[in-house]
């Protein structure tokens, strides 16, 4: 048996999230498994050994936690996040019912004619910043009316959605100073009734569920926590994604344009080249070998997506961005029993979004793109579109 | 010989093995994915393999596979 390989890396240090694929590519090298000293966390790098641990809850569990500090790990107990089969088959199901695919047929015509009418505004525009314009303004209209949220909560769903998946990381500074603002999220879900929610939506459908014991009594509250907590950030950075790769890529912008059966490839492929979650965590529940590689049991597991989406034994040439290699097996929406349960809702938003570029826009330059560190998802803060030309 | 199986409560109809697979499952009437062909020979093992891997939620599985 071989020694783990260590790295002293922090994957938390603004330096690296900033710009981390470079830095995952020398971890992955260093082996599918590494020590992260700097952290005690076991880092997993490799496709498959991400995508092995994912698919098996038994050997590497979410029930003590999938965040990064003692204090999520508690918020989060109860939660279909936190917890293994057989619990989590319900709750996973009750938190999933109403994102199905099927459940979401009705809104996907709506979701289209959104993307189209905000891209027609905008493309009347010379330049505007598409963080602020499409990646931020986009997901907030769907989540909000898919939940019916209305008021203080509408008001309030950015801050929120983006404190929430903050706390997940490390107690860094970032982790501390958005605690208080992920409990007035907590706080708010805590004390919503159905009345609170537009009537008819899925948010209020969900309570209705709850009234009719479809699903367990106070379950409602805590999906609509998750809804808001887990639905909002990360669709915001896969959107702001698809501008910022487009910008950078033009020629592959263009074979959209000309070929929109190219839409659910290209939105697969951004996913791939940019990660919006770069790392989640699992425990090991037992000792467990993985090649020549031995992890103690209870040892905590920093899973690092990114780095599983750029590893060339599964992609070829993976730092090139191609939108017609169609990854459909990335890891960006997790795999397995935990996988993302808001994926069908994502593909929709992400390719109402490209299908609207590709529609109406011609060509467009972004300017100096700029990245803020954040612990768990990691997004542009800011992709200025200059000289857009429209169709 | 190799079978195709799908964990019905697991499938959430995400329909990525139709996209992958479509002469071997499609989306039923109520949105989850069904086995049109769960015998799988050789010729078809490739597309199957496909199909249980893209699944996103580990619905669908082939039994019966040699491990390797």
């Amino acid at each position: 048996m071989t020694t783990v390989p260590t790295s002293g890396i922090d994957l938390w240090a603004d330096d690296v999230l900033v710009d981390s694929y470079p830095k995952y590519g020398a971890l992955r090298e260093l082996g599918d498994v590494v020590y992260l000293a700097h952290s005690k966390l076991y880092a997993f790098t490799g496709y498959d050994v991400i995508k092995d641990a994912l698919a098996d809850p038994t050997r590497f569990s979410s029930a003590q936690g999938i965040g990064f500090n003692d204090g999520v790990n508690q918020a989060l107990k109860g939660t279909s996040l936190a917890s293994d089969p057989p619990e989590h088959t319900q709750l996973r199901a009750a938190l999933s019912e109403n994102l199905t695919p099927r459940a979401l047929r009705g809104l996907g015509e709506q979701i289209k004619a959104n993307a189209q009418a905000l891209v027609a505004r905008l493309v009347k525009q010379p330049s505007f910043d598409a963080i602020d314009e499409i990646a931020r303004r986009f997901p907030i209209g769907v989540v909000a009316d898919l939940v019916g949220f209305q008021g203080e909560a509408r008001a309030n769903m950015l801050r929120w959605g983006q404190a929430a998946m903050e706390v997940i990381g490390p107690m860094n500074r970032r982790t501390t100073e958005n605690f208080p603002i992920a409990s007035e999220l907590y706080g708010y879900c805590s004390q919503i009734t159905q009345d609170a929610l537009t009537h008819g939506s899925v948010g209020w459908g969900v309570f209705e569920a709850e009234r009719e014991g479809i699903i367990p009594e106070g379950s409602a509250r805590h999906i609509i926590h998750q809804y808001l907590g887990a639905g909002l950030d990360t669709t915001l950075a896969a959107i702001g994604n698809i501008i910022a790769l487009f910008g950078r890529f033009p020629e592959e912008f263009a074979k959209v344009r000309e070929d929109l059966s190219l839409v659910p490839s290209a939105f697969n492929e951004v996913l791939r080249y940019y990660s919006p979650v770069h790392v989640w965590s699992r425990v090991a529940t037992q000792d467990v070998k993985i090649g020549d590689v031995k992890i103690p049991g209870g040892s905590r597991i920093a899973v690092i997506l990114g780095a599983g989406n750029h590893d060339p034994r599964h992609y070829k040439n993976p730092e090139v961005f191609d939108v017609t290699r169609n990854p459909i097996d990335h890891l960006s929406f997790g795999y397995g029993p935990h996988g993302c349960a808001g994926q069908g809702l994502a593909r929709m938003e992400g390719a109402a979004i490209i299908e609207a570029l590709a529609t109406q826009i011609k060509s467009f330059r972004i300017g100096d793109v700029a990245r803020v560190p954040s612990n768990i998802t990691v997004s542009f803060d800011t992709v200025p579109v200059l000289e857009l030309e429209a169709v | 010989m190799i079978k195709l199986v799908l964990d019905r409560p697991r499938c959430e109809g995400h329909g990525l093995c139709v996209e992958v697979a479509a002469q071997l499952l499609h989306i039923d009437d109520e949105g989850y994915a069904a086995i049109d062909v769960s015998e799988i020979s050789d010729a078809i093992l490739a597309t199957a393999q496909a199909a249980a891997r893209v699944c996103p939620v580990a619905a669908l599985k082939l039994i019966g596979e040699e491990a390797t």
